[in-house]
């Protein structure tokens, strides 16, 4: 891993395209911007392990597919007579 | 093995799918079956090939969320080689918990699948703006 150090209103530019600068530094964190091109998505690591996490917990669904469609046009049938 | 006049199609009417990148969480598998049991609508049955035990229930998700839509990046419709939106169909997977009428469904990970091609990917969208369990049934 490459470690810089950077001061407030510093910045590293990343493939020639994406710059990351750092806006200020307070107790609680870091703040960055960041300049990247509209095809370059950024997200919080977090999101990435969020979605891993459903997935894994998608993958454990042990129900068979027709009982979970039955359910699905039973709350259908519920939500018209509801009406 | 036997020949099928389109390769792509199997003789048990699934659909032979490659995520180049994998599922995230599932980096290493590349390829899976879509299967539309019949009486499934509006799911579909996603199967690994190189693992058995992983498979995915994937919903349609204009079924539940009739306004949902996928802002695509311009290196993601690159990447899926989108020549019109009707080659993209979209899926997502479904959770289902101990109680199963609580069941939800991510809509900050889409799969995007183009159908021509039959390659996919899932997109990461703002968990902000896209819920990570929204319901499938409405709970009142």
């Amino acid at each position: 891993m490459l470690v810089i150090t950077r001061k407030p209103e510093q910045s590293i530019i990343i493939g020639g395209e994406v710059e990351v600068i750092v806006l200020g530094i307070t107790k609680d964190g870091v703040r960055l911007g960041i300049k990247a091109p509209r095809s370059v998505q950024v997200h919080r690591r977090e999101v990435f392990e969020a979605i891993a996490a459903e997935n894994r917990a998608a993958a454990e669904a042990k129900l068979p597919l027709q009982s979970v469609a039955a359910m699905l046009r039973a709350a259908q049938a519920k939500k018209r007579d509801d009406r | 093995m036997t020949q099928n006049q389109d390769p792509i199609i199997d003789s048990d009417g699934s659909v032979l799918l490659t995520f180049p990148k994998g599922l995230l969480g599932f980096p290493e598998l590349r390829g899976f079956r879509l299967l539309e049991p019949h009486d499934g609508y509006p799911l579909k049955f996603l199967q690994s090939v190189e693992r058995d035990e992983v498979s995915f229930i994937c919903i349609d998700p204009a079924s539940v969320k009739p306004d949902y839509s996928v802002p695509l990046g311009e290196e993601e419709s690159e990447a899926l080689h989108l020549e019109s939106p009707e080659e993209a169909l979209v899926l997502t997977l479904v959770v289902i918990p101990e109680n199963a009428k609580f069941m939800t469904t991510n809509l900050a990970g889409p799969l995007v699948i183009n159908v021509r091609s039959k390659i996919g990917f899932q997109i990461v969208l703002s968990a902000e703006k896209y819920p990570l369990r929204f319901p499938i049934i409405p709970q009142d």
